[in-house]
């Protein structure tokens, strides 16, 4: 098995191992964990970042990072807040396509500045981050978006029970981040153009070589990414309700956690967006565990988060070097005794 | 074209912002040149300018270290948990820095021995050190410092500056000399610039690194002493986002992000140009968001503006190194 | 004569004072394995980058189908069926191999079907007489696996002429027999394939043709069963040796400084046994693939010996990280300035004391910068370092005289044995004679050094013995008296072999 699974999949698989293993320790810890409760805090704080997480990570398979998200996030929400707001009786949809077309255009200012005039990544979201956050201060000019003057189906959404199983209520927000993910993750594994992003991150000297446009596809990705915080921003408005000018201030820097833990190499090339989503799960039932586990303050949360970043991409990182060399080395060893065979024959 | 005279040629237009800059300040307001006003411009960021300095070393060597805003929390954290304990406050200064060695080790070992990128490690430890600030302090304040340790925050040592601004200024003479006249200094630019070439030149590339980063959380750790000194409380939010400001003005400065170019010169003009700018910005009632996006601006500019003058002359750009 | 696929047309290219190719004239037929030989520099790969459009011809023109072909990018070669696969392939190693092929294709529409994408690579595998798992991702494969991935690729994109770039170099005879099995199978199929290779014994299992090139010219081009082993090498070294540099006479003294016995590591090399004295000159020969490198890697600790013994100065050593070697007196002159051999945005001084830092430092630690630009001004005027001042940057300078300052370097160091790996390629020849002259100043004071070349006539001119390396084994070691280029040749191509010699 070992040799046919690819990397990604085993990525996955041990996620979900060490998912499995997190939830059987703390169920060993804390009495009644299993509830409702745990599954529905969850869900409402990953249906945002598994959005911003899905994001950030079609930049970094680029090999590139997207430090601007947190700002993307704050001011999508914000403005689609004055949007619902002057224009109460706005169709749902129109709403979430503004969103996500603010959250794109912002997309566009990234890829221009890193795809075409060609400076890194870093230091254009290290920037645009500031920039765009101080276009959201701007923009609110000292008011900020409180619940009241957003429409019910707009705050009743992120709560919206559309089934429930055993006790477990399945509600609107999260079951629509989860099929977006899911449909980014058809995409990126089933569209051939989407491929591309893998490609060249994973080596753009042979990406330009083999006559791929590196160019649009960077720009593409950046400019998707501002679309889904975008998206991210929409429901985080609906979350909240209320909104200033500070929202989504830090989600940068949770997004690249939640990736990296996921299995996304920082370098490009490697890693899905389910890989993200579960790593979004991850660090979000860890945190919310914590708090309900007697034994540790619950103020551990972040040192053991840092901890879990680590040691996901140090295991990560030894494991597959020793993956690989132990395939070449059983490849090595095979063409050596067929090397043999038809020597003797 | 020679290494020193870009590095000139960017220093001599940073010199010339500043001046634009001091000038337009001066004319909006007749407070601006006033001692107490200059003074005060640097007293609040006196921490992250100090980091700046060392966040010029690491980003020279050609890594990043994100970790730097949480472990001046853990470190003010770490002595407001020390002084509640009762330990004597000047043996608890003295663990605090210890903590920020031993924080920058850490970093330093994952990345030197091995081998992961400091982007992730130090984002991790970024959030880890934060961590270990809460566990510290939980969601409480810790305040009530002796008189002396507010008083080097807050009060003038040497007639109105106060200890935090001399301490700035020696510990940029002594980095200076560290970075432009020592070997160590030019180790740092060589690693930077190719680190195989470094190897193969017989450098210690591993431990140099480690030394980098078992400096920044030095210094790092320092900066945020002098935090809980000025402000007189410490609280697990301590310096939050500032990794981010930091970096901002040693790219800013004219350090490439790629390693083995830029120059603590250059870092200081940036961090003058930073101030000054904010500090007129303030003068005109321009809010603090606004303010950061507007060194944001000229972050991106920074970059491009070089760049112009370079696309004509070339057809094709060149790729950057990656 | 049917029209030829390809046809080159008395193409020339200069870059600067260079000339790399003079009226080369070639015809490329569908089903040939047309095989080109030539000295390293030859202008073979000048060659390849004109036919793929990477570089544009200084004159002359190329005909596809007898109709003019003008090449403006690599992605007209592309589409006019050229494609190029290199020792180093180019791969994206986190896809698999069927995905490594089809990546860029237009043709499979925007869904992926995986089931139509496995078949149409396996297919392709399978035409290539390869076995191969498609759904394998190309991080584990070989390099021969690597190598048959780009040729899928090249032939999923239709290519008629498939230039094949001492495909072999870096692969063990196993896979190098597989590949050439794959370019006999394509030539099968209609494919011009051009072959480039130093092995001989290769040209004459596959080729139908062979070319011989050299200096940038066409030599000869005739059918593989018209050429003999000796008529090749002839025709690839016939240069006018009258031109080149003559011997000086050995300076070799009795004392043993690097005494190297069956040295080996990992499958890269092995039986690697030699003495090297003070005074001495000892040359290392071999074509590309020949493992040189990694021997001077191993000597100088980079990658640490798994086999043999070292002794140094008549104690036995282990070298585990340069430092060492350094530390022992050994200096690296690497063959990749760019990569290995010098900080090029730094200054000239800076680069110079590199490797003696600690020699210029005061006692409170601080650069002697006055120190240090005297010491550069000195290297400046003995090895002739042709630049305004040592303060600017060594990029700016010369091929030649970078060589020069990465050999300051290294000589300020007062090593008592030098490496030197191919310290001459791709600079003029008044800068040839200059480091040519300069290692033999260097052993004259008593030093000894390993001098990886390529070049023969510089092989012949200067070493006191010749190690001649084929595939990672010593073929045997040339007194210099006698030693002739076809000798060399002879036992780098594996024509023969020289038993025992010492």
């Amino acid at each position: 098995m070992l040799d046919r699974l690819s990397p990604q999949n085993l990525r996955i698989l041990a996620l979900f191992v060490v998912l499995g293993l997190v939830l059987a320790f703390f169920a060993t810890q804390v009495d009644n964990y299993f509830n409702a409760r745990l599954f529905n805090r969850i869900s409402a704080s990953v249906a945002i970042m598994a959005l911003i997480a899905t994001a950030q990570t079609l930049v970094i398979l680029t090999r590139n990072i997207d430090l601007s998200i947190g700002s993307v996030v704050g001011f999508t929400a914000f403005a689609t807040g004055a949007m619902v707001a002057a224009n109460p009786g706005i169709s749902p949809l129109l709403l979430v396509a503004y969103a996500m077309a603010v959250g794109a255009g912002f997309g566009v200012v990234n890829g221009l500045l890193v795809a075409y005039a060609r400076v890194p990544a870093i230091i254009v979201t290290l920037a645009t981050m500031a920039i765009f956050r101080s276009l959201l201060v701007e923009f609110a000019d000292g008011k900020s978006i409180t619940s009241q003057k957003l429409p019910a189906w707009l705050t009743d959404y992120p709560n919206t029970v559309l089934f429930s199983l055993a006790g477990v209520e399945f509600r609107a927000a999260f079951m629509t981040s989860v099929v977006v993910v899911a449909l980014v993750h058809l995409a990126l594994t089933r569209l051939r153009p989407a491929r591309k992003l893998y490609a060249v991150g994973s080596n753009p000297e042979a990406a330009e070589m083999a006559g791929i446009n590196q160019r649009a596809v960077v720009f593409t990705a950046f400019v998707l990414a501002g679309a889904l915080a975008g998206l991210g921003g929409f429901m985080f408005l609906a979350r909240f309700g209320n909104i200033t000018v500070v929202a989504g201030l830090g989600f940068e820097l949770k997004s690249v956690a939640a990736a990296v833990v996921g299995g996304v190499n920082i370098f490009g090339g490697s890693g899905t967006v389910a890989g993200a989503l579960i790593g979004a799960i991850l660090v979000d039932l860890i945190d919310t565990s914590l708090v309900r586990w007697p034994l540790v303050s619950e103020f551990w949360r972040e040192a053991v988060l840092g901890a879990l970043i680590l040691t996901a991409v140090a295991v990560d990182a030894i494991l597959m070097r020793r993956l690989i060399a132990w395939r070449l080395r059983r490849e090595k060893a095979r063409n050596a005794a067929r090397a043999a065979a038809e020597a003797q024959a | 074209m020679t290494i020193l005279k870009p590095l000139l040629g960017w220093e001599g237009f940073l010199l010339a912002v500043l001046i634009a800059i001091i000038a337009a300040n001066a004319a909006l307001s007749p407070q601006f040149l006033t001692l107490s006003n200059q003074i005060n411009l640097f007293q609040l960021s006196i921490e992250k300018i100090i980091v700046a300095l060392v966040m010029t070393f690491v980003i020279i060597n050609a890594e990043i270290d994100l970790s730097v805003a949480s472990m001046m929390g853990l470190s003010a954290c770490a002595f407001g948990w020390f002084f509640q304990q009762g330990v004597d406050p000047v043996a608890a200064i003295g663990l605090c820095l210890l903590i920020g060695v031993a924080g920058g080790a850490f970093n330093g070992w994952f990345i030197a021995r091995v081998g992961l990128p400091s982007l992730v490690v130090t984002l991790a430890t970024l959030i880890g050190f934060r961590g270990l600030a809460r566990v510290l302090v939980e969601d409480r304040g810790v305040s009530g410092f002796p008189q002396w340790f507010g008083d080097l925050g807050q009060k003038g040592l040497i007639g109105p500056v106060p200890f935090a601004l001399i301490a700035f200024a020696v510990l940029f003479v002594a980095l200076f000399v560290l970075l432009q006249r020592t070997g160590f200094g030019r180790k740092t630019y060589v690693i930077g610039t190719n680190r195989d070439v470094a190897d193969y030149a017989g450098i210690d590339t591993g431990r140099h690194k480690m030394i980098i980063f078992m400096m920044s959380g030095l210094v790092s750790a320092f900066a945020g002493l002098l935090f809980a000194a000025r402000v007189g409380a410490v609280r697990g939010d301590v310096a939050q986002g500032f990794e981010l400001d930091v970096i901002t003005m040693v790219l800013l400065g004219g350090v490439s992000i790629f390693g083995g170019a830029g120059s603590l010169m250059g870092t200081l003009l940036a961090i003058l140009i930073v101030l000054n700018l904010r500090n007129g910005m303030a003068l005109v009632n321009i809010t603090g968001h606004i303010q950061t996006g507007v060194v944001g601006l000229l972050l991106i500019g920074s970059v491009l503006v070089p760049r112009i003058n370079l696309s004509a002359l070339r057809r094709r750009p060149q790729k950057e190194a990656t | 004569m049917t029209l030829p696929l390809l046809a080159l047309r008395d193409i020339s290219k200069s870059f600067g004072m260079t000339q790399a190719l003079s009226d080369m004239s070639l015809d490329l037929f569908a089903g040939e394995v047309h095989a080109i030989v030539g000295e390293n520099g030859a202008g073979k790969s000048t060659m390849i980058k004109i036919m793929t459009g990477v570089h544009r011809p200084t004159s002359g023109r190329m005909e596809l189908d007898g109709a003019a072909l003008g090449l403006s990018g690599t992605q007209d070669a592309r589409l006019a069926g050229i494609a190029a696969i290199y020792q180093e392939p180019m791969v994206f190693p986190d896809l698999d191999v069927a995905e490594n092929i089809f990546i860029a294709s237009t043709t499979l529409g925007l869904v992926q079907n995986r089931g139509a994408l496995r078949a149409r690579a396996q297919a392709l595998i399978d035409r290539i007489g390869m076995t191969l798992d498609v759904d394998r991702i190309a991080a584990g494969l070989t390099l021969a696996e690597q190598q048959a991935v780009e040729i899928a690729r090249a032939l999923s994109q239709d290519v008629r002429v498939l230039i094949m770039d001492e495909p072999t170099a870096s692969l063990s005879a196993h896979e190098a027999a597989q590949l050439r099995g794959v370019a006999r199978t394509l030539a099968g199929q209609g494919v011009a394939v051009v072959y480039i290779s130093h092995r001989l014994e290769e040209i004459f299992e596959i080729a139908d043709r062979v070319t011989v090139i050299r200096d940038g010219q066409h030599i000869s081009t005739r059918l593989v069963g018209e050429v003999t082993p000796d008529s090749l090498i002839a025709d690839m070294v016939g240069r006018a040796v009258g031109n080149y540099f003559t011997k000086a006479p050995s300076q070799t003294r009795p004392e043993v400084l690097l005494s190297v016995e069956d040295l080996g590591c990992e499958d890269i090399f092995s039986g690697v046994t030699f003495d090297l004295h003070r005074g001495e000159v000892l040359c290392m020969a071999g074509l590309i693939g020949a493992r040189r490198t990694d021997v001077a890697l191993t000597l100088f600790g980079i990658r640490p010996a798994t086999a043999g013994r070292l002794r140094y100065k008549g104690a036995p050593v282990r070298f585990t990280r340069p430092r060492d070697a350094i530390a022992a007196g050994i200096a690296y002159v690497s063959e990749d300035r760019r990569k290995l051999g010098l900080a090029m945005p730094m200054p000239i001084a800076a680069n110079v004391t590199l490797a003696t830092l600690a020699g210029i430092l005061s006692p409170a630690g601080l650069l002697r910068r006055r120190q240090e630009a005297g010491i550069a001004e000195a290297y400046r005027k003995r090895l002739n370092i042709r630049t305004p001042s040592v303060a600017i940057a060594v990029g700016m300078l010369s091929g030649g005289n970078q060589q020069k300052v990465m050999l300051a370097k290294w000589l300020a160091l007062a090593p008592d044995l030098l490496i030197f790996d191919e310290p001459t390629r791709g600079i003029d020849v008044g800068a040839k004679a200059e480091v040519h002259d300069l290692i033999r100043a260097f052993v004259a004071e008593g030093g000894a050094a390993l001098v990886i070349s390529s070049d023969l006539p510089e092989v012949l001119a200067m070493g006191d013995r010749i190690l001649v390396m084929r595939e990672g084994r010593q073929m045997g070691i040339l007194p210099h008296e006698g030693a002739t280029q076809e000798s060399v040749m002879r036992l780098a191509t594996g024509a023969t072999t020289l038993a025992g010699a010492a």
